[in-house]
């Protein structure tokens, strides 16, 4: 199995301490550090590579559901069942400001490549884009297209993708003003962009990983085999994009090969629910969060 | 030491000391006893109960008060004081006795004057007025801690009446119910215990457990002494458990933890029990029963309440342990007792385990065995088994009677009689007697064809069930299906009884046959035969089977069966799964068929007219209905549409981008459909084109405000530069602006605006020029076109905004015209864009009297531009605003007689009041200049929307 040989699948680390599920884990934009977010109301820099807690960022009111870093890890920025999105100083671990806005609990956010803006997208049905180069605290737009919850967002340079659980993946384009609607079906639970751009991978409450082609919106494959039905549970691409690794609800950690859709590879990764699924940007190292409050660390 | 004691200066009086309070004490009990009488009038000292000395009021004296203390001076009683008459003249205000009585006195009096005593109250009224008072009375004295009154329905009465006491008088007693019931249930234990000792004898075998469960089973089962209980409770035991801890009421320490509860409830007992039962392990009851909600840990802050939102969805776990699946045990519907204490059995007590090998072992009963010779079939022992013979010789074939509605009867009876029996016939024929439509039976006329349709329908019977029994003999004992029914019945597949029904519904319907009935009520036999044939679970013969019985479960008129003990092993979930499953498989089946139907259903419509089939067309249309939404679901998934999106140009510019909106018409309204998009995205591109070009016109206008002809002269050759300005330019220049106050869209913003606000002109010169023509009136082309329209048409443009969606898209096809035919007019030459100008132009001449004001708005234009466009821009909809702030700066007056022709004009425009009524009242003085042109194009445009 030489396939399986180049996939993380051997535990480095168990990064333990967050106090309850933990909802989402992320690698920074070099892939050195690691911020997780849980339910325990608290975000946590952690150096996956040796296993160590860094730093433990309190001020969330309820679950964190989401977090992303700058790209020169300067700030991140969370979200989560407060109904508010959080821009943080990553070494003061100050709070810069606070986003009010939405409705609802906030399940996703990202910054776009400039580090400009946060997107954030949330169970009132809309995505939120909120300048952290002014002052101001409202929102820059306001994307309310959608039917139901957002539940995922993924930007590009250009572009505003937005997964949702009425089954559309919808892509908003700032060079030609348009929104393209891709609608699936099923609920989009989690979408991730492949890393040459070209296809979006979403997936949806019906144990389906569905990878669309970006341009024309046609469906290129699904993959099937594990649980996903009523957890946020993530999905993503390795950095080749040769393969697609999914969590499952039961625990266990999926990779397909992206083009024949076999399940490559299938591993116990935790006990309960993997909630998060995080691949290093350039490495082949793995980062999974689940619901029994452990994040692993996962190398070749 | 003494000569200090004299040093000293007493101020006041001294505290009266303990001892002295005492003695008064004393004194005062003394007195009661009468020995107070020797002293002289003077030391005598008026007490209370308590011996206190009484207080007889400040104002006369305090304590010592009065003469001898009595209220009154030396002189006797003081007269009351005067009220002047004149200021209250209707005060002549009687005096009672309560207006020298004390309190307690006046309590003395009421308990003396006449009431009905406590004894006799029988509803409570004086006993709860009563208390009220008391309540009142205390509320005077001491202040509580709600203000005001009590509410009087939080004073209950106190004694309680007499019915109660006559009640307990007679025995009863509280927590009873006043229906005697012990007696009987009395006599019902006796009766039971009788019963079961003579259970016992019979049946030595059974186990005491047995016997409990067998009580059990008899007391559940028992309707009348579960009443019983439930009468004799129906008052409330109040103190159930005592309030044995500290806590407050109502708090429970273990709201939160009821692992903890249970833990200490063990602790207790073991505490009592003296380590009798063994302290239930804490991983049991925390990792058993999820009771908690929250997760374990952590809640939420002291402030928010617990919503929905908190539950943990992730369920409790344990972090250390591992996690055990638990199985998902399907319900069981538990309709018999049998089940429900085995199912007990399983469901053994927390701190008890099941036992491996139980001595007591439920009794199993064998299904009584079945005679060899048994036939599940019922024969009819009666007439029916006589004639079901076909000894009997074939009656002549008859011609049917000619009257119709005789024939019908015959027929509908012979079918009928030969399934129930010679026996339904001689019933009937007593019964209708006298009936002269039944004297077919009794030998009248159509005796002759009632007899020959009789055999034949016997004869027809005989070889169906004969097919069947042959066919058949080992399912005879299993449940028919629809068809086979049908088929012994003899009933017909619809088309049959159509006709019938047709024909009698024709003739009245007064008799209506079960036959008939039964057929319209319940879904043709074909359907079953369809689906009977399609066999969708091939593969699965169970599950086939339940497919079937599903089928027929669902096409069965009436009521369902709940029999689904058969698929008792499925859980729910799977049981839910399979029935989707099978309601999608029937679809199916049924959208095959719903053609024929169909087709069927065309072939006869005055069938349907009729009323026969009524039910059965319903659902042929659900069925069609159905098959659509089946189709319309089926369509491929993914599905893209495509939508007009417009990123704020703030987001452009944090992305970096060039804001693709740039010097375009506002957002959009969202298209609704695909269709909406397509046709909508040409008209936006030309639109935006034409801007660009009318726009650099409106550049050029601004530079040269006094020479036409020159401007006309120079536009054609600028255009380019200036379109490309619009397209790509760069708002580098308010960059600053941008970021230091975060206040976006000005640069970019303002060439929106004047885009639109060229395109507005262009379309109201359009309109204009058109009027001029349906008119017939010529047009003064002299005026020369001023700075001052500019605004105006910003307006207009402000104006069309809050203009609802709907009329935003014929709008829209209207301009789509209008700037094609611009645009080819521009390319035509500055000649007849000259002509229109001053066409354009010259209503505002007509209007009159307005030089002073345009002159004035264009040199307000210029101040306009002058001011910082933060100010004028804040953002789309900010026109109003930012007009406001520009006339805040402007004169007075000149405002206030704009606004004194607004109102003239707004009467003058009512039938667009409409729009008017989202526009400011501090508008623009430009814009009410031109208001009239602008009415008059506007009304133009509408009347020529009607006419499209």
């Amino acid at each position: 199995m030489s396939a399986t040989a180049e996939l993380p699948t051997k535990e480095a680390h168990v990064l333990k301490g967050h106090e309850g599920a933990v909802l989402a884990a992320r690698f920074n934009g070099d892939g050195n550090y690691a911020l997780t977010c849980g339910k325990d109301r608290t975000i946590r820099l952690w150096n996956p590579h040796r296993g160590i807690l860094i730093k433990t960022y309190k001020s969330h009111g309820r679950e964190v559901r989401d977090v992303h870093v700058t790209s020169d890890n300067a700030k991140f920025c969370s979200c989560g069942g407060d109904r508010q999105v959080y821009y943080w100083d990553v070494s003061t671990g100050r709070v810069i400001r606070k986003f009010r806005g939405h409705d609802g609990e906030v399940n996703a956010v990202k910054f776009n490549d400039s580090s400009s803006v946060v997107v954030s997208a949330g169970f009132d049905r809309s995505l939120r884009v909120w300048d952290c180069r002014s002052h101001s605290v409202e929102p820059v737009q306001i994307i309310d297209t959608f039917l139901d919850t957002v539940m995922s967002v993924v930007l590009t340079k250009t572009e505003i993708i937005g997964g949702s659980v009425d089954g559309t993946v919808r892509t908003f384009d700032m060079r030609i003003g348009r929104e393209m609607s891709d609608n699936l079906g099923q609920p989009v639970n989690c979408i991730s962009i492949s890393n040459d751009g070209n296809c979006v991978l979403a997936g949806c409450l019906d144990s389906t990983l569905r990878l669309l082609d970006r341009t024309t919106g046609e469906l290129l494959q699904v993959y099937k085999g594990h649980i996903s039905k009523s957890f946020k549970t993530d999905c993503c691409l390795t950095n080749s994009d040769a393969h697609v690794i999914g969590g499952s609800e039961d625990g266990l950690v999926f990779f397909w090969d992206l083009v024949d859709a076999k399940v490559v590879s299938k591993f116990r990764a935790h006990d309960l629910v993997v909630t998060s699924v995080s691949y290093h940007p350039k490495e082949d190292c793995m980062l999974t969060s689940s619901v029994d409050g452990t994040i692993r660390v996962w190398k070749k | 030491m003494a000569s200090d004691e004299e040093d000293f200066v007493f101020h006041g009086t001294p505290i009266e000391r303990e001892e002295e309070i005492v003695s008064r004490k004393k004194k005062a009990v003394a007195g009661a006893s009468g020995n107070l009488r020797t002293l002289p009038a003077w030391k005598q000292e008026v007490t209370d109960e308590e011996g206190r000395r009484r207080f007889h009021g400040a104002f006369t004296g305090g304590y010592s008060a009065g003469y001898y203390n009595t209220v009154g001076s030396k002189d006797g009683w003081a007269p009351q004081s005067f009220t002047s008459s004149r200021k209250n003249r209707a005060g002549a205000r009687k005096q009672s006795i309560s207006d020298f009585l004390d309190e307690d006195e006046k309590a003395d009096m009421e308990g003396q004057s006449l009431s009905a005593s406590s004894q006799f109250d029988t509803f409570g009224f004086t006993a709860a007025e009563y208390s009220r008072k008391q309540v009142e009375k205390e509320q005077h004295e001491r202040p509580s801690a709600i203000p005001g009154p009590v509410p009087d329905e939080l004073i209950a009465p106190v004694s309680e009446s007499i019915g109660v006491k006559l009640l307990l008088k007679m025995g009863w007693r509280r927590g009873h119910s006043i229906k005697d019931v012990r007696a009987s249930s009395d006599a019902r234990r006796e009766a039971r215990k009788a019963f079961l000792a003579f259970s016992t004898d019979e049946n030595t075998k059974e186990t005491s457990d047995s016997m409990v469960s067998e009580t059990e089973v008899e007391t559940s089962l028992d309707p009348q002494f579960s009443e019983d209980i439930k009468i004799s409770e129906s008052i409330p035991v109040y103190v159930l458990n005592p309030k044995q801890d500290l806590h407050g009421l109502g708090y429970d320490p273990f709201k939160h933890a009821p692992e903890f509860r249970e833990k200490k409830r063990s602790r207790l007992s073991a505490n009592k029990e003296a380590g009798f039962r063994k302290p239930l392990s804490m991983k049991e009851s925390l990792f058993g029963p999820k009771s908690g909600k929250t997760a374990p840990g952590f809640g939420i802050g002291a402030l928010e309440e617990l919503d929905v939102e908190d539950e943990d969805v992730y369920g409790g776990y344990d972090f250390d342990q591992t996690y055990v699946i638990e199985d998902e045990q399907p319900a069981k519907p538990s309709n018999d007792n049998r089940l429900r204490l085995t199912s007990k059995e399983h469901d053994v007590l927390p701190g008890f385990g099941a036992a491996k090998n139980s001595d007591y072992s439920m009794e199993r009963f064998n299904p009584p065995t079945i005679p060899k010779d048994f036939v599940a079939r019922h024969k009819f022992a009666g007439p029916l088994e006589a004639e079901s013979k076909p000894t009997l010789s074939a009656p002549p074939d008859v011609p049917p009677p000619a009257d119709n509605n005789l024939k019908l009867l015959i027929e509908g009876f012979a079918t009928f009689v030969s399934r129930c029996g010679k026996l339904y016939e001689d019933l009937s024929r007593e019964k209708n007697q006298s009936n002269q439509l039944f004297d077919f039976l009794r030998g009248g006329n159509g005796h002759e064809y009632y007899a020959r349709r009789l055999w034949e329908e016997q004869q027809k019977r005989s070889d169906q069930s004969k097919l069947t029994l042959d066919v058949k003999p080992s399912s005879s004992v299993q449940k028919m299906t629809a068809e086979e029914r049908g088929s012994l019945l003899g009933e017909k597949p619809l088309q049959r009884s159509l006709k019938e029904t047709d024909t009698s519904a024709s003739s009245g319907g007064s008799f209506q046959f079960p036959t008939n009935l039964s057929d319209t009520f319940t879904k043709s036999a074909s359907t079953q035969e369809a689906a009977d044939a399609v066999k969708p679970f091939k593969d699965d013969p169970a599950k086939q089977e339940r497919f079937e019985q599903f089928l027929k479960e669902k096409y069965k008129g009436g009521l369902r069966s709940t029999d689904f003990n058969r698929v008792n092993s499925m859980s729910e979930s799977a049981r839910a799964q399979e029935r989707l499953d099978f309601e999608a498989a029937a679809e199916a089946i049924e959208k095959g068929k719903a053609y024929k139907e169909v087709r069927r259903a065309t072939e006869r419509p005055l069938d349907f007219l009729a009323g026969g089939l009524q039910f059965t067309s319903g659902g042929t249309e659900q069925i069609k209905d159905t098959g659509v939404v089946d189709m319309k679901s089926s369509t491929t998934y993914p599905k893209r549409e495509e939508f007009q999106w417009r990123p704020s140009p703030l987001l452009c510019k944090r992305f970096d981008l060039p804001d693709p909106f740039m010097g375009k018409l506002p957002p959009a309204p969202r298209a609704r459909n695909k269709m909406d998009s397509l046709i909508f995205l040409p008209d936006t591109v030309k639109a935006a084109s034409a801007h660009q070009v009318s726009e650099s016109q409106e550049h050029k206008k601004e530079t040269s405000i006094d020479e036409p002809e020159v401007e006309v002269e120079v536009e054609n050759v600028e255009r380019p530069v200036d379109l490309y300005k619009a397209i790509f330019s760069d708002d580098s220049e308010d960059d600053e602006d941008h970021v230091m106050n975060g206040k976006i869209q000005e640069g970019q913003e303002k060439k929106n605006e004047a885009a639109a606000s060229t395109l507005n002109r262009l379309i109201a010169g359009d309109f204009l020029e058109s009027l001029g023509k349906e008119l017939g009136f010529e047009v003064p082309s002299d005026v020369p076109y001023q700075e001052g329209t500019k605004p105006m048409e910003e307006e207009s443009k402000s104006r069309s905004k809050p203009e609802g969606s709907s009329d935003k898209r014929p709008d829209r096809a209207g301009f789509k015209q209008k700037v094609e035919e611009k645009t080819s007019s521009l390319t035509l030459g500055s000649e007849e864009e000259k002509s229109r100008k001053q066409k354009e132009k010259s209503p505002r001449k007509r209007s009159g009297g307005n030089d002073l004001s345009s002159s004035e708005s264009s040199g307000d234009e210029r101040s306009k531009k002058r001011s910082s466009k933060k100010d004028r821009y804040r953002n789309n909809d900010s026109e109003s605003d930012s007009s406001s702030d520009y006339h805040s700066r402007d004169k007075q007056g000149s405002r206030s007689r704009r606004k004194r022709r607004e109102s003239s004009r707004e009467k003058r425009s009512s039938h667009k009041k409409h729009s008017k009524h989202h526009r400011s009242k501090k508008s623009s003085s430009s814009k009410l200049v031109y208001s009239s042109d602008e009415d008059r194009k506007e009304s133009k445009r509408e009347k020529r929307r009607r006419r499209d």
